[in-house]
């Protein structure tokens, strides 16, 4: 008879702490969606950020201006090729 | 007094009626609507635009890809001194004050003003802080090498929806890859309309698009497309193409017309600018089909190339058509080799009559010559061959030196690049492969069209075009210790059924090294006017590609 009065007791007052905390919790987490919607806003800002800086990193190694830069700093074509065969063994020479 | 008992009474069971009945109707007749009603006032629908896929280079570069812009707007009621915020956006935003004046309807919330804001205007706009003037996000295409490749990967406009849609070349042929998938998410709010975290559900149905890689070499695409701008000008030509293949796997290198377009500014050109010559301009191919027809007759065995020509003493008159070489010189006994390297119209009328009319088709269409070659680009077009009833002696004639059948040059420099591949015809493809959204990269397979010569022939043929190229006409703009394959073309233009006497296509078609060809190359000049004649014009062009190229994939002189 005791035996099952203390299981009665556990169980209602597990039943309590359990709705109790499931209230508290969701009374935070229902606040916590405005730290939600910033953070969002956060990580978006910071997506666009990488954008741009990604806009800025492909236009500066783009050959278009790698190009116009190097004609700015006087470089030119190099028109005339140069090979440099290597002699074969002296083995092999008749 | 007795009355008030039941008077009352039914008073009550009537307003008992009453609210019964306006419960059925509030919550049996009218529930669906208003369950609608209050999801649509907790629950919150996102719209999640797919990002466009990007269109990147061999070196893994991308050519095409998104950036960010800006959509001004005012809200016309939120505006304090109207005069002072037209007086202000005009000044920044280039614009006249009547158009900015025009919109601002007091009636109206949301007007924009103007798209394509970068985010340094954007920043500084902003910093002012001008009341009932925002700013909305959007992804736009952005290309960093400008409009290098514009033919080849095309540009991305509008619908009739107003969503953004791929037009020609790649991004026409992609659209549905590239564009990917809308999807969305759903968000519950509180009374408040704040976001409830624990119910919030993440993105369905959706994917951003997919991204390509080609086969392009953008050092190569950027070197032909200097080459031709001053091709085009150093000999006074209407345009001009060029075409990259690599003649292993129909990759294509590089391509490039002239004139072209900036597809970041693609309203701001004509629209017969925005099609890609290379794959949708038929043209009378000349002397660069001489070797098709050759290999033709060398592979059914009709001829060797020792054969001699045994009508090649003068003109010819077929069907009351005088038919001369191109310099009205003329070579008795010449054989095959001979007549590739003078470009004898005369000996090609010889090798057609070997060939007939039946093998002539026969060939032509296994090399793929009046099909479509597949390509992966949107707009490719191709003339089909004639019937064979519609084949007369005089059409199989100058069938045999290129003229009186059209072609694109997507279809000659595929079929050119068989004798550079053992008699194997790739089909010809832009991109290699492609990358999903989760990052998992899927190869597209090579694509072997047919074998329409024996190896044997694409190696006899592959000798005979570098005679051409060391003692024909163009000898004088060839590299110095390399072999080279290739064929000048000086085609005549049809006008109103004659040929025109002034004006000509000019081409060169080759391929390099001859002993294990890197790639096959094909140079067109629309109607040059410095000279009329390939070897004068193609042909330097040509030989000055093909030096850096060599240069470039590091091969040295074979001699």
């Amino acid at each position: 008879m005791k035996k099952s009065y203390i299981i009665m007791t556990f169980l209602l007052g597990l039943t309590i702490v359990l709705s109790v905390g499931r209230a508290v919790l969701s009374n935070t987490l229902s606040t916590s969606g405005i730290f939600v919607s910033k953070a969002e806003q956060e990580i978006n800002s910071y997506k666009t950020q990488n954008v741009i800086l990604s806009e800025k990193l492909l236009t500066a190694s783009s050959l278009t201006n790698i190009i116009e830069k190097a004609k700015a700093s006087g470089f030119t074509d190099e028109k005339a090729l140069m090979v440099i065969k290597t002699s074969g063994p002296l083995a092999v020479r008749p | 007094m007795k009355w008030r008992y039941p008077f009352v009474f039914t008073i009550l069971v009537l307003l008992f009626v009453l609210i019964i009945g306006r419960l059925y109707y509030w919550q049996i007749v009218k529930a669906e609507m208003l369950s609608e009603l209050a999801r649509s006032q907790y629950k919150g629908f996102i719209k999640v635009i797919p990002k466009r896929g990007e269109i990147k280079t061999s070196d893994g570069f991308p050519i095409v890809t998104n950036k960010v812009s800006y959509l001004l707007y005012v809200n016309p009621a939120e505006v304090k001194n109207k005069d002072q915020t037209i007086q202000l956006l005009s000044s920044l935003l280039d614009l006249t004050k009547a158009s900015i004046s025009a919109q601002l309807l007091p009636d109206k919330f949301w007007v924009p003003i103007k798209s394509g804001i970068d985010a340094k205007k954007k920043e500084e706009i902003g910093g002012m802080q001008i009341p009932g003037v925002g700013f909305e996000e959007h992804f736009t295409r952005f290309y960093p090498e400008a409009s290098v490749a514009a033919h080849l990967v095309g540009f991305v406009g509008k619908n009739e929806a107003g969503e953004d849609k791929g037009y020609v070349g790649i991004e026409g042929f992609y659209d549905r890859l590239l564009r990917g998938k809308e999807g969305y998410s759903i968000e519950l709010k509180d009374a408040l309309g704040r976001p409830i975290i624990s119910e919030r559900t993440s993105m369905t149905g959706g994917s951003d698009g997919d991204s390509l890689f080609l086969g392009l070499d953008r050092s190569i695409q950027f070197l032909i497309e200097q080459r031709l701008k001053d091709g085009v000008e150093r000999y006074g030509a209407l345009g001009g193409m060029i075409g990259i293949m690599n003649p292993q796997t129909g990759d294509i290198i590089a391509m490039a017309s002239s004139p072209t377009f900036a597809p970041q500014k693609y309203w701001e050109y004509d629209e017969s600018l925005y099609k890609n010559p290379f794959i949708t301009n038929t043209y009378e191919p000349g002397s660069t089909l001489k070797p098709i027809i050759m290999a033709g007759a060398l592979d059914a065995g009709l001829i060797t190339p020792q054969t001699k020509c045994n009508i090649c003493v003068g003109p010819v008159t077929i069907s009351g058509y005088d038919l001369h070489t191109w310099d009205d010189k003329y070579y008795k006994d010449t054989n095959m080799i001979e007549v590739i390297q003078h470009s004898d119209n005369i000996g090609m009328v010889f090798v057609a009559q070997k060939l007939g009319v039946d093998r002539m088709i026969s060939y032509l269409t296994k090399f793929g010559i009046g099909e479509l070659t597949g390509i992966d680009l949107q707009g490719e077009t191709a003339a089909s061959l004639k019937p064979r009833s519609a084949w007369y002696a005089v059409d199989l004639a100058t069938t045999g030196f290129g003229q009186g059948i059209s072609v694109t040059p997507i279809e000659l420099l595929s079929a050119f690049s068989t004798f550079a591949n053992g008699g194997k015809l790739m089909q010809p493809r832009v991109v290699t492969a492609f990358e999903n959204s989760n990052g998992e990269v899927f190869k597209m397979p090579t694509k072997v069209k047919g074998i329409p010569i024996s190896e044997k022939t694409a190696k006899v043929m592959t000798e005979i075009l570098a005679n051409a190229v060391e003692k024909g006409e163009a000898k004088w703009a060839k590299l110095k210790g390399y072999r080279v394959a290739g064929k000048t073309g000086t085609a005549s233009i049809p006008v109103k059924g004659h040929y025109d006497p002034n004006s000509t296509i000019a081409s060169f078609i080759g391929f390099a090294p001859v002993d294990n060809p890197k790639f096959v190359m094909l140079v067109i000049l629309e109607k040059p006017t410095t000279s009329i004649y390939a070897a004068d014009t193609a042909a330097p062009m040509f030989f000055d590609i093909a030096r850096d190229l060599l240069s470039y994939y590091g091969i040295p002189p074979s001699e």
